[in-house]
Parts: C-alpha cells; structure tokens; sequence
C-alpha cells in the first residue's frame, strides 16, 4: 500500500497541476478575506450611527463589537474550496482521459488498492489546499479589519477546523463524481456550476416560494457550507449579546448556511454525500473495461 | 501466489460487447522460451484478448491466466508482467524520468530503475523532457521501458511496431528474441505477419475472434506449396507428360500458363524436355506465409473489389 501512496503522491507532484489550482485558489481567499474585513467594516460604521443606538442598547452590545467580517470569512471559505474539489475531480477522470489509467491498474494489486491510495494522497492534498485557503482569508481579514472584529484564538482554531475539514471533503467528493463521471471537462464544469450557482438557485427558489429552507440543508452545497456557515453564526452570537429570534435566521443567511443543520450534523451530512459520491465511483471504477 | 511458470493460459475466452462479439471462444497457451506472434486482422479481438488477459476488460466467460493465476491474483503484477498496449497514455506535461519514477514506486522497485529502462530503449538523452513533445516512436519506447521497469517474467505487446521507425523496429526484434532465450515469456500481437514474421517462432492466428491456427510458425511454413510456373509452346502436351509422370496438382492460369504444385522447375523442364515441348518462360512461386494469413483470417469485413468501369454504350 505505501508503494501505491507514494507512486500518487508522485503522480499529483510531478504536473503541474498542483500549483496551477493553488494560486486561484490563495487569490480567491485573500480576495475574499480583504473584502470581508472590508465589509465587516462598513457595516459597523453603518450600525454605529446614532440610529442604531437603540438597537445596541436592546442588545446590550455596541456595534463595533459584532463581529461582522466572520460572515465574509464563512463566504470566502465556501467559494475556494471549489478549487480543491476539481484538484479532486480531475484524480480518476484525468487518468481515463489521459489513458494512464491503464498502466496506473497494471501496476496495482487492485483497483481497490489504486482508489485507496488515491483517497489517503487527495486527502493530504485536501488538507494542504484548506490550510493555505484559511491561511489566505485571514491574512485577507487582518489587512483590512480593525482587531476588535477579529475571532479570538479559539476562534480561529475552529474555523481552521472546519476550513481544512470542509477542503478535504470536498476533495473527496470531487474523486467520486470524477470516477462516475469520467470527462475532465464534463466534471469540472457540472460540479463548478452545481457548487457556486444550480443550488444556490434552488434556495432563492425555495426562498421566494416560501417553502422551509431546511432541506438545503441537506444538499452537498447546502450542508458543506453549513460546516463553516453554522460556526461561523456561533462564534458571532458568542460575542453578540441577546439577539431576537428572527435576527438569527437572518444570520445565517448571511453565512452562507441558510437552512442549514449545527456545524457538526452539516459535516456529517456532507459526509454522507461524499460516501455516496465516493462508493458509487469506486464501485463503477472497480467493474469498468478499461478499453 | 503464482506458480512462475511464465505460462499464458487463455480458455473458452469470449468476450461480449453489447450486440458485438469480440472474442469467441478462443483457447491457446504460451510458453516461455519462444516469442509468440498473436495474429489476425483489424478487429479480430486481439486487444480484447490481451486486455482480459491483463484484467482491464472483465470477459463474459472463460479465463485467461498468467502464471496459473488470474492478473488480480497475482499479488504483485508489475513484477510477473510487463505489458505495452495500444491506446495506453502518458501525462503530455510529465517527463519521461518522472512517468517512470511514479510507476517505479508503484511496483515497488528503486529509481534508479528508471534510469536503466531509459538507456535500454535508448531514450537516456530525452529523460527530462516532458512527454507531451514526444514522437509516436518515443512514446512507444517509453512505453517498452514502462513495461520492463518491474524486469518482469512475462512480456505482452500489442502491436508494439505502430509508430516506431525501421531502426526501432530492428532493435525490438532483437530484444525480444534475446528476452526469450532467457527463458522469458513474449506474446506480440499484430495485424500484419509480415511484421513479425522474422520475430516469431509460435503463432496464434485468430479471425472474428476464434482461433484459426496455434502452433509452431515452421509448421506453417512446411503448409505452404511451393508452385512452378511454366509457359510451354504446347500446353496440353506438358500436361499430358506431367500426368504420365506422376504429377497431378496441374493447374491452367487465365494467362495461359500451367500451375505445377509439388515438383521444382528442374523436374518441369526436364519433363519438358523429353516431351519435345519448348519452354519460353519458367518460373518458381514462393507462396508467402502472408498469403496463407490472408486465407485464414479473410472473409472479416471483406472489402469489395470496386465494381468495374462500365461506359454506357460502351466501344471497349
Ligand atoms: N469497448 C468496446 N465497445 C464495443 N465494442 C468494442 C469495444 N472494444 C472493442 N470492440 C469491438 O470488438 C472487436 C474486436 O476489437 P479489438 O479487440 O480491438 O480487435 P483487434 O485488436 O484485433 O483489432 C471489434 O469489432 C471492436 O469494434
Ligand atoms: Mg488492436
């Protein structure tokens, strides 16, 4: 098995491709990090007027302590870990495209050694891509936040959580869909476009249709975003007094995790999703002929 | 795991595609010790074959084993068999070291490795460069050298010739024959016998994928008629005088002259000779093992002679 781990670890290092995802990938989270703080920002200069005074005093928090720029961070997170998601897509699509799928089985004991080996070195990769994607959004942040609207330690160390968790999932998720469908492009731009617009639709659908929004909650998009959205309305709330009821739903809209379930039950539903993606793709990658 | 016999055993393999039959019931063996040509036209089934035998195609019955065991039985295949096949890709952005060092690893066998393979099919000078530049003929060779990197028992190649230049030809053919000798296992496949043909010692000849002939390529040979060509001034008294004589495989050509099977054109013309009959031409046919191929394998998407030149009111 290590053989294998190391013969794709050699496979991911030796194109380009790596380094080719990485640097959109680092643009859009330090993009997204300045423009959070940036917004964060606003919005306290906003809320600090007079006439939000009576709402500070009904919270019993001044304005300049919400934490406004966490919501951009849960945003940003969202929208880069599309990058680590087609660096997975492209790990068994890429081989049958390519062809050196053939040589890659003749080489393994099995299949199934081949997709394992895959699994655990998209994982590392995952990991990699969420560290330098959270790493980015908070240099992001700080340029452009005043500290007061930074998390504090704990909170970072949960948001690098959730990043990193998020990142590797989605990678994962990306290697299933790309076995099952095996066109580079074809994979790329369906996941691409169901991850940033399809579903996104369907919840402003739901939305103006005024059905419950939960069951976004439970769609991949939905429920990877709720890993990052729902802590994201934590850490704010920690710090934000006694917020009415109806102000939260707004909230986590604002996060990107509308309708979404706790950050734990989000992760484990996206899990979920991945099991599926990833077993229905091992499954038809195990039985192919390779032709 | 495997008995390292470096014996290919194929049995009642057949292989369905849909509504397309690929394989039909095609039984053989290969031995080690000898190159075996694997034969047939386009679209016979040999890569289907050699693909079931490699376990990237699952066969609708029948097996296909190397060493006694099935390919994902064979624990470690990168080390009992080294395969070179149509259609098998290389990243066009990785370079050729770097192709090999990944598959190195995967078999489980040092870097350095790599390297050797490299200078073995002569490609040591383009290690670095990206295979994406690379010829048909590199490409090939890298792949000879990805199929010996695990320095494997058994060698499959599927028309390994495409795209190499004469050069590269001549040194595969010799590489071969040296791998066999050793005690090696070589299946080769290819549409053209001719291609083979000085490569070879066993063939296994299949159409529409069944088997058509297996066995020694000198038996082939041994088939195959030699025919004498005769123009005489008198065609019925040569025959006549051959008949006499004993000779009775003696055919009249649409030019005129007679086909004579299984004697020399020395025994023709002397025939000739004592008949009184003049000869003004003569000639020995070599029936070339290709022509034989072409009998055995012909009748799969038989091409149609193009219908003949037809002038309305024709004067010719
Ligand atoms: N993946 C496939 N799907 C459908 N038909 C196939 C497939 N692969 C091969 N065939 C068909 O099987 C037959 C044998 O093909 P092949 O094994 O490639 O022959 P050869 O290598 O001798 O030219 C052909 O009729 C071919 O069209
Ligand atoms: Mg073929």
């Amino acid at each position: 098995m290590g053989n294998l781990v190391q013969a794709e670890l050699r496979k991911t290092t030796t194109t380009g491709l790596w380094w080719g995802l990485l640097i959109p990938t680092v643009l859009v989270a330090l993009g997204g990090g300045l423009l959070s703080g940036l917004i964060g920002r606003a919005f306290v200069d906003l809320t600090s007027s007079a006439d939000a005074e009576q709402l500070s005093e009904m919270l019993g928090v001044t304005p300049d302590q919400w934490k406004f720029s966490l919501f951009g961070i849960a945003r940003s997170i969202n929208l880069a870990t599309v990058f680590p998601l087609i660096f997975g897509a492209l790990a068994v699509s890429g081989e049958i495209g390519r062809r050196t799928i053939t040589t890659t089985f003749l080489t393994a004991p099995s299949r199934m050694h081949t997709m394992l080996a895959k699994m655990l070195v998209y994982a590392l990769w995952g990991a990699i891509y969420g560290l330098a994607i959270m790493g980015f959004v908070a240099l992001g942040v700080v340029l452009t936040s005043s500290s007061g609207q930074l998390p504090d330690s704990g909170g970072w160390a949960m948001l690098t959580l959730v990043c990193v968790v998020s990142s590797i999932l989605m990678t994962m998720f990306g290697i299933g869909l790309g076995a099952l469908i095996p066109n580079t492009a074809g994979v790329v731009v369906l996941l691409t476009m169901y991850f940033v617009v399809i579903e996104n639709a369907v919840l402003l659908g739901l939305r103006i249709a005024g059905t419950p929004e939960t069951v976004v909650g439970f769609l991949p998009n939905g429920s990877v975003n709720g890993l990052t959205g729902s802590v994201v309305v934590d850490l704010f709330l920690s710090k934000a007094g006694v917020v009415p009821e109806e102000a939260i739903t707004f909230l986590r809209m604002f996060a990107g995790a509308g309708g979404a379930q706790s950050w734990w039950l989000s992760g484990l539903i996206f899990l979920g999703w991945v099991a599926v993606a990833f077993g229905g793709g091992w499954a038809l990658t195990a039985r192919k002929d390779i032709t | 795991m495997h008995d390292g016999s470096g014996l290919i055993a194929v049995q009642n393999l057949t292989k369905q595609f849909g509504s397309v039959t690929a394989v039909q019931n095609l039984s053989f063996t290969v031995s080690p010790g000898s190159v075996t040509g694997f034969l047939g036209p386009n679209g016979a089934g040999k890569t289907t074959t050699l693909r079931m035998l490699l376990g990237l195609v699952t066969p609708t019955s029948g097996t296909a084993t190397i060493n006694g065991r099935q390919f994902h039985q064979l624990g470690q295949p990168g080390r009992v068999v080294g395969a070179v096949l149509e259609a098998q890709g290389f990243h066009p952005r990785r370079t050729a070291r770097n192709h090999l060092r990944v598959y190195a690893a995967a078999i489980g066998v040092p870097d350095t490795q790599a390297d050797q393979v490299l200078s073995l099919v002569g490609l040591a000078t383009a290690a670095d460069r990206a295979v994406g530049g690379f010829s048909l003929g590199m490409k090939q060779r890298l792949a000879v050298a990805t199929a010996l990197l695990g320095d494997p028992q058994v060698l499959v190649l599927d028309e390994p010739a495409n795209g190499l230049d004469p050069e590269g030809i001549a040194w595969l053919r010799t590489f071969l024959q040296s791998y066999a000798r050793m005690g090696r296992t070589v299946l080769i496949s290819s549409h053209l016998l001719a291609e083979v043909e000085q490569t070879v010692d066993q063939v296994v000849i299949i159409s529409r994928g069944q088997t058509m002939y297996y066995g020694p390529l000198e038996h082939l040979r041994q088939q195959q008629q030699r025919r004498v060509l005769v123009q005489p001034s008198d065609v019925g008294a040569l025959a006549t005088a051959l008949r006499e004589g004993g000779v009775l495989t003696i055919e009249q050509l649409v030019d005129g002259r007679l086909a004579v099977s299984g004697v020399d054109s020395k025994h023709v013309a002397d025939v000739a000779l004592r008949a009184g009959v003049s000869v003004y031409g003569i000639q020995e046919e070599q029936v070339d093992l290709e022509r034989i191929f072409f009998q055995l394998t012909s009748g799969q998407y038989a091409g149609q002679a193009p219908a003949p030149y037809q002038q309305q009111g024709g004067w010719a």
